[in-house]
């Protein structure tokens, strides 16, 4: 069924990316400029800081029709906001877990920490993520609610 | 009249070459109501701007949607003609249709066109539900406080005074001057170590611009960037003084080779400072001396270089074989940093004075050989390979600047950060001498080990930087940005929501989040001069009470509702 599902998607998964007013725009602004050619399937949300993504929007994306929602911020060391982005990594990086535990997936929830030149990094991350996406099942209402009714019948 | 006009820049042709904005201006206009929609050739030439303000006039309008490139959307210029049309901060939003659509999506108009009406959708729904931020301002008290007369203090202070602001000079030690009290002379120029410093020290006596506290320390800080109220504790009791920014040059301490070298155990192996001190008394009586680099320093413990030991040994050495007849110098180093012209030159003199090098690997470091007194040295010279037995009187070890004792109570006191090493931490490196609080800079050795020289010029920056603040007659919180233009917004408490649980507080990178009672329970408060707007206490608030307006959570959930038709 799931099999079927995923041969029968059409269009491009939906990403939503949050990208910092620094690192993260920067560099998608210079992806721009290099005219790289990158999936138009995904909308940027910019942000002033990754830390300023809350964990709320990204489940609110994921239960808006998204396959996925990307963060984007500036490199380890490299914040203009103090390190905001390492307890914004930590973060996210537990929104993972409850996303593993709802059957949703972590997977979904793509965090990237990189520079201002990395236009290709961008274009890149982009790409392997809707290329990933594409790959799985969509999401649909109560995934996980199905996961877990499995388990109990078999209990 | 409409409520909301959008703005869409062709770019002359680089985005309506390949998105269709016609049609997508037609789309707005069909779907939302109060709304009108302009197509102009640039949104970034002067007469555009100038088009622009009377547009606006004319319409009337409260808010404005500007569909345009990446670096428009950060440009003043736009800003500001948009203010001179009545536009609040929070009434304008942008999209960026050209690096983040037309020229990433070159080979899909389709998918770009469809891409670039749902960006414009996103802002006008974020538009819609955009809210302005609360401002604060106060007189800037145009008054310095620097804190510590060694050359970097010195430096800052007679630059201020020379802009004719006032400044507090405190100093904990009798007398002005720092590290150069303690040594004989200083590199290249040889010259007497208070040379260089002379004719601010002179300044500092004559102008009444400079108020010099001497044995005193500070014990009490408040206030914020524009308005510090300080206390100092004298020789003659307490005083409050209040200056709009603060210089801190407190400077670094020496290390003690304790354990290294056999120091402590035999008395002529001794340090630099010491060797100093011997100096000003007069020439010493050994003859021969073997230096020691890197005493300390370079270690997993203290994983640095100190950058003055170098030089300082050169200069040493060459004055022994100068100054003590039959006098030798070897000095024993894993490198010699001398980077620049000047002290190459120093170094390359040094080997023409007979000064002699032996390098040793860092597993394998030199062993002092003697009973009650130094008698040889034993190394591993690493250029040829052999062992090597010198005989020599003493031991001169090379130790790094370490953080001052102070710095850990200045650090509880102004609210600092400390790098890993216990030095002042500097924020983001964009921001030189800036530290995590404005209107706080630090300059000189307690900020990274320096030499003389180089701390008068970290002074004389840091006085720069603290003008900045010091030539405003107000300082708002929105304009205490660290980048160009102003802040986008404060967090913004909903007190009657607050749960006072604290998670802010902590969180906060800037320390401008904290508890205050109220009615008997906890709300948090936000220091609008201190906040930066991250964002950091809107992700770790449990119910949403804290927001930066700008970009809350309800634009936030109308931009996903946009996002994708």
């Amino acid at each position: 069924m799931e099999e079927e599902k995923r041969k029968n998607r059409t269009e491009l998964p939906k990403i939503l990316v949050f990208a910092c007013r620094w690192c993260g725009g920067i560099g998608a602004g210079r992806a721009g400029w290099k005219r790289l050619e990158i999936p138009a399937s995904f909308r940027i949300i910019p942000v002033e800081c990754a830390a300023l993504v809350e964990p709320d929007a990204v489940f609110r994306a994921l239960s808006s029709g998204m396959d996925g929602v990307a963060v984007l911020g500036c490199h380890v060391g490299g914040c203009r906001y103090n390190e905001a982005n390492h307890a914004a990594l930590k973060r996210l990086d537990l929104v993972k877990v409850l996303l593993d535990t709802t059957g949703i997936g972590g997977e979904r929830l793509l965090l990237a920490f990189g520079t201002a030149h990395e236009d290709h990094q961008f274009a890149g991350i982009i790409r392997r993520f809707t290329d990933f996406l594409g790959k799985q099942p969509p999401l649909e209402p109560w995934t996980g609610f199905a996961k877990n009714a499995d388990l109990r019948s078999e209990g | 009249m409409a409520k909301t006009v959008v703005l869409l820049c062709r770019c002359f042709g680089e985005l309506d070459g390949i998105i269709a904005l016609d049609g997508i201006a037609d789309r707005l206009r069909a779907e939302r109501e109060d709304t009108s929609v302009y197509l102009l050739n640039s949104l970034c030439m002067e007469e555009d701007a100038h088009r622009i303000g009377a547009l606006l006039k004319q319409e009337g309008a409260r808010a404005v949607c500007a569909g345009l490139c990446a670096a428009g959307s950060k440009r003043e210029a736009l800003w500001e003609s948009l203010r001179n049309a009545g536009i609040e901060r929070s009434g304008l939003f942008t999209a960026d249709l050209r690096e983040g659509c037309a020229w990433i999506h070159q080979g899909n108009p389709p998918g770009a066109t469809e891409k670039a009406k749902d960006l414009l959708f996103m802002a006008l729904a974020a538009l819609d539900e955009k809210k302005a931020s609360a401002d604060v301002s106060a007189d800037v008290h145009p008054e310095c406080l620097v804190l510590g007369a060694g050359p970097a203090g010195l430096a800052a202070a007679v630059s201020l005074a020379g802009q004719g602001i006032p400044v507090h000079l405190v100093e904990r030690a009798a007398q002005p001057g720092g590290m150069l009290n303690l040594i004989s002379r200083t590199y290249p120029g040889d010259d007497h170590a208070k040379t260089r410093i002379e004719p601010l020290l002179r300044e500092v006596e004559t102008n009444n611009m400079i108020a010099f506290y001497p044995r005193s320390k500070v014990v009490s800080v408040r206030g914020f960037a524009g308005d510090f109220k300080i206390g100092i504790q004298g020789p003659d009791g307490t005083l409050r003084l209040r200056a709009g920014a603060v210089i801190i040059a407190t400077g670094a301490g020496v290390l003690l080779p304790r354990g290294l070298y056999r120091y402590g155990e035999l008395k002529q192996v001794i340090t630099q400072m010491e060797l100093e001190r011997q100096w000003i008394r007069g020439v010493p009586d050994d003859k021969r001396f073997a230096f020691i680099q890197c005493a300390g320093a370079r270690s997993p413990e203290r994983a640095y270089c100190s950058t003055i030991c170098c030089p300082s040994s050169l200069k040493n050495a060459m004055r022994v074989m100068e100054e003590i007849p039959g006098g030798e110098a070897t000095i024993f180093h894993r490198d010699i940093m001398t980077p620049g012209n000047l002290l190459e030159a120093y170094y390359r003199k040094s080997m023409e004075k007979g000064v002699r090098f032996i390098r040793f690997h860092e597993e394998d470091p030199p062993e002092i050989l003697g009973g009650d007194r130094v008698e040889a040295i034993r190394v591993r010279d690493a250029a040829r390979g052999k062992e090597q037995v010198l005989a020599l009187e003493k031991v001169v070890l090379s130790t790094p600047l370490v953080p001052n004792m102070d710095n850990r109570s200045l650090r509880e006191l102004f609210q600092l950060e400390l790098d890993s090493h216990g030095f002042f931490s500097e924020t983001y490196p964009l921001h030189p001498l800036e530290t995590r609080v404005d209107g706080i800079f630090i300059a000189g050795s307690a900020r990274w080990p320096v030499s003389s020289d180089k701390a008068m010029e970290q002074g004389e920056g840091a006085a720069m930087k603290a003008l900045g603040m010091l030539k405003r007659d107000r300082v708002s919180a929105l304009s205490l940005s660290r980048t160009p233009g102003e802040k986008p917004g404060h967090g913004t408490v909903e007190e009657r929501t607050c749960t006072g649980c604290g998670n802010c507080v902590s969180v906060c990178p800037f320390l401008a989040c904290s508890l205050q009672e109220r009615d008997g329970r906890f709300v948090s408060r936000v220091n609008k001069m201190r906040c930066k707007a991250c964002g950091s206490c809107v992700s770790v608030c449990p119910n949403g009470t804290m927001q930066i307006p700008e970009h809350n959570y309800r634009m936030v959930g109308a931009m996903i509702r946009r996002a994708f038709p």
